[in-house]
């Protein structure tokens, strides 16, 4: 495997990853919380996916929308059913996190008990590749690169050109000066939880197609998204994020093919480093 | 020692941050014995004058001077055993702790916070806590809060929270004392306990105290030297004389006292 | 029956030694498998390859890991809270994986076993005994200390930090002393560890394990020696309920795990203190 040809698997993997390291990125830098179960809702859609196109045989892209739907529905469900009450109750931001990790846990293991009889690894795809000299892209990697790239447009668009969007970048920056001059946090909040979860469930859908997904894969999806947010910034979501998940996924395929034993330790050491030394990312 | 160089001296302060000019040639003495008053609008910078003097907040230009040695990169948590302690606007007592225990956390240099003496059967770390209890159930009971002091702190109405705090202060045995609105906002019943404390700690004990107050009526009562502070030190001199002079009223007295 | 017994005793220890710093002094510790690792492997690998006695390598675990934990947390008490806690939960995939590649294991297999127990230790019985005293010794010295003077100040330090220092002390320098002690108690754990399973591997080190450990805790009480007791015995107790009942071994994980992940939720909605805890932290 040449260089090059792992720098492409890596901007492959780095589309998935800025999906969902942009879908928390969204929710932590806004309501402050730290959205653990975001990984279960990228499973969520996955798995729905799985079901829909293998099990029941729908088509691919009505499966592929259902996965999106029912990620969107979770993760919106998961902050008014668990986090909502927490805080409510007077719990902080900290709480939420263990109830977030709570959550993460519960599904985790619905997804265990059910691939030990259904599928260990939901996988979708047929995979077709595309050969250009000696280098050989997969075309799945192509549409995600295109795929992301229409997505990130898309969100560009909504954050500054909609209301909604001008909403959510008001509580990015200051949230009770929001409330006072008016958001709507109880709306804006719900909309960001959908647009991330939708993203998740996007992302989740991808993997299912091309790699296949086990339960595992949520939470490690979510730490390698939370390491590219913590790499890029907050300040400049998109932008930062889109950096961070890129380096990420390239640094990540470059370690898997160097020395594969210690990628998490290289991922979570940058992660400690980085709160140490550069907290507020590339761009903060 | 001479009087001249005894207690806290804050020569020629200046402090903004960004492009707001809190104050600048700032000098105030705040020697023994005597309660010195720092009156002055809000945002004065009141209580940034304490957060300078105890290391929390760097000046920009001027220095602070404990017994004619300055007070160079002090940290917060050193300036109790300068013989320095403080009190906040927002009380911040412990308000899972007891308001005893509140008193005996003050209390400096004990065994029983040190893990090596924890296991030493002989250097008396239970005899040690019992004296600290039987002084900080006094303390309390001097001002009248023996009958609360089992109880979790943050149960405990704001007014005797400043109070509590106040004593505290006291447990720490510093020298200097800056209390920062001790009684803004507690009910008019509690001054008097306040008043009595703070008069104590002064004449009976010659601590020097530095008082940050926007109730007048206390500062009537216990200050013995008034600094109104509005940008500068705009007037400063025994009690009577500033608290009857023209300008403050009209600039300072007169706001708020219409 | 015995064996169980004896694994209580040393998630008391654990339960604790985490209590200690998460419950009593406010450090949100996300990783405390990776020191119970840092103390079984020490332990394993004095006995089995420098042939130092099993008894000798309790103790020896136990400053060894305290070195570690003090290493590794004092840069990072410097961050909020939160990250604190992220920081201690990347801490413990570092030392899984310096485990996974570094770890010494016997050739052919995952991990390491084979500790070589002094005589008179050979028995389930024996073993169980030893533990009984180590942890009754172990919930001793944690009772001491927060029953004394320091007891008030590691609290003070959970709760208002800067109150304590503008009382004239300093809250860094209790964290790094109480987190040392975590680590000791945690290593004596790991150390007892080694011995009950009598074979140990990275697996045995992740993050489910300090998750678990929080569980304990946060069921049976946060800031409370008793809690700490209580949360291990309720909750291994429960879970072992499971095989009498006959459920498959493959389900039990997963359930297991379910139902902790219920009473995480369940905690964090309702009764943020645990059981008998006396910390409900409005974080």
């Amino acid at each position: 495997m040449t260089l090059l040809q792992v720098l492409l698997i890596g901007l492959g993997l780095a589309g998935y990853y800025a999906l969902v390291a942009i879908g928390f990125g969204l929710i932590f830098a806004t309501v402050k919380v730290f959205h653990i179960a975001h990984g279960t809702v990228f499973l969520a859609g996955g798995y729905v996916f799985f079901i829909f196109h293998r099990l029941l045989d729908f088509p691919i892209v009505w499966s592929g929308l259902a996965g999106v739907l029912v990620a969107s529905a979770l993760g919106l469900a998961i902050d008014k059913a668990i986090y909502l009450p927490v805080l409510r109750r007077g719990g902080g931001l900290f709480s939420v996190f263990i109830a977030s990790l709570g959550i993460a846990l519960v599904f985790d293991s619905l997804f265990l008990v059910w691939t030990k009889g259904i599928a260990s690894v939901a996988r979708v795809g047929n995979l077709q590749i595309l050969e250009a000299g000696r280098i050989v892209v997969r075309l799945i990697d192509l549409w995600s690169i295109v795929a992301v790239a229409v997505i990130c447009g898309a969100l560009y668009l909504w954050l500054h050109r909609t209301g909604t969007g001008l909403r959510v970048r008001a509580l990015t920056d200051n949230e009770p000066l929001a409330a006072v001059v008016g958001v709507d946090i109880g709306r804006t909040r719900n909309a960001i939880f959908l647009v991330a979860s939708a993203l998740a469930g996007i992302a989740g859908v991808f993997t299912a197609y091309d790699t296949g997904i086990t339960p595992e894969t949520g939470l490690r999806v979510l730490f390698i998204g939370v390491v590219a947010v913590t790499l890029g910034g907050i300040r400049n979501l998109l932008l930062g994020t889109i950096v961070g998940s890129l380096s990420l996924g390239i640094l990540t395929a470059y370690a898997g093919f160097l020395f594969p034993t210690w990628v998490t330790l290289s991922i979570f050491l940058m992660m400690i480093l980085l709160l140490l030394f550069r907290p507020q990312g590339i761009f903060g | 020692m001479t009087s001249a160089s005894s207690g806290l001296r804050v020569e020629r302060l200046a402090k903004s941050f960004g492009g707001v000019h809190v104050f600048e040639d700032l000098s105030i003495e705040v020697p023994p014995a005597r309660v010195t008053a720092c009156i002055g609008p809000n945002g004065a910078g009141k209580t940034t004058l304490i957060n300078i003097i105890c290391g929390v907040l760097r000046a920009d230009r001027g220095q602070v001077l404990l017994d004619g040695r300055p007070l160079d990169g002090i940290q917060p948590h050193e300036t109790v055993a300068r013989g320095i302690g403080r009190t906040f606007q927002d009380v911040r007592i412990l308000p899972l702790l007891t308001a005893l225990e509140n008193v005996l956390v003050a209390i400096p240099s004990q065994r029983g916070e040190r893990l090596r003496d924890l296991f030493l059967p002989w250097r008396g770390v239970g005899a040690e806590e019992q004296r600290n209890r039987e002084r900080a159930l006094a303390l309390l009971e001097a001002v009248g809060l023996a009958p609360v002091a089992a109880r979790p702190a943050g149960e405990l109405p704001f007014g005797q929270q400043k109070l509590l705090a106040l004593v505290r202060l006291v447990a720490t045995g510093a020298r200097t004392l800056l209390l920062d609105e001790p009684a803004t906002g507690i009910e008019a019943e509690l001054h008097p306990r306040i008043v009595t404390l703070i008069r104590r700690l002064v004449r009976d004990e010659g601590k020097a105290v530095l008082v940050v107050e926007h109730n007048m009526d206390v500062v009537r009562e216990v200050a013995d030297h008034v600094a109104v502070l509005h940008g500068t030190v705009i007037a400063s001199g025994p009690a009577d004389t500033v608290l009857k002079d023209e300008r403050v009223i009209r600039e300072y007295l007169g706001r708020l006292y219409a | 029956m015995l064996f169980l017994a004896t694994l209580i005793c040393v998630w008391i220890i654990l339960s604790v030694a985490a209590n200690l710093v998460v419950g009593y002094t406010g450090l949100m510790s996300m990783g405390h498998a990776g020191y119970l690792g840092v103390g079984a492997y020490t332990a394993a690998v004095a006995n089995i390859f420098l042939g130092v006695n099993y008894l000798l390598t309790i103790p020896l675990a136990a400053v060894v890991t305290a070195a570690v934990a003090v290493v590794t947390v004092i840069p990072l008490l410097r961050l909020g809270t939160f990250y604190f806690a992220l920081a201690t939960l990347g801490l413990n995939f570092v030392l899984f994986d310096i485990f996974l590649n570094v770890g010494p294991r016997v050739e052919g297999t995952e991990g390491l076993f084979g500790i070589v127990l002094p005589a008179g230790l050979e028995t389930t019985g024996a073993r169980f005994a030893l533990t009984l005293l180590v942890t009754a010794a172990c919930v001793g010295i944690a009772w001491r200390l927060v029953t004394a003077p320091l007891g008030r100040v590691l609290r003070s330090v959970r709760d208002r930090e800067d109150a304590l220092r503008a009382l004239g002390k300093n809250p860094r320098g209790y964290q790094i002393a109480i987190w040392g002690v975590s680590g000791a108690l945690t290593g004596v754990a790991g150390a007892l560890y080694a011995v009950t399973l009598f074979y140990i591997d990275p697996t045995l080190f992740t993050l489910n394990t300090s998750i678990l450990v929080l569980v304990y805790i946060g069921v049976g009480g946060l800031a409370s020696i008793a809690g700490s007791i209580l949360g291990p015995l309720l909750l291994i107790a429960f879970t072992e309920s499971f095989r009498f009942l006959g459920v498959h071994s493959s389900l039990a994980g997963p359930i297991q795990q379910g139902i902790y992940g219920l009473l995480l939720i369940g905690l964090m909605i309702y009764r943020r203190q645990g059981l008998i805890g006396k910390y409900d932290f409005r974080e």
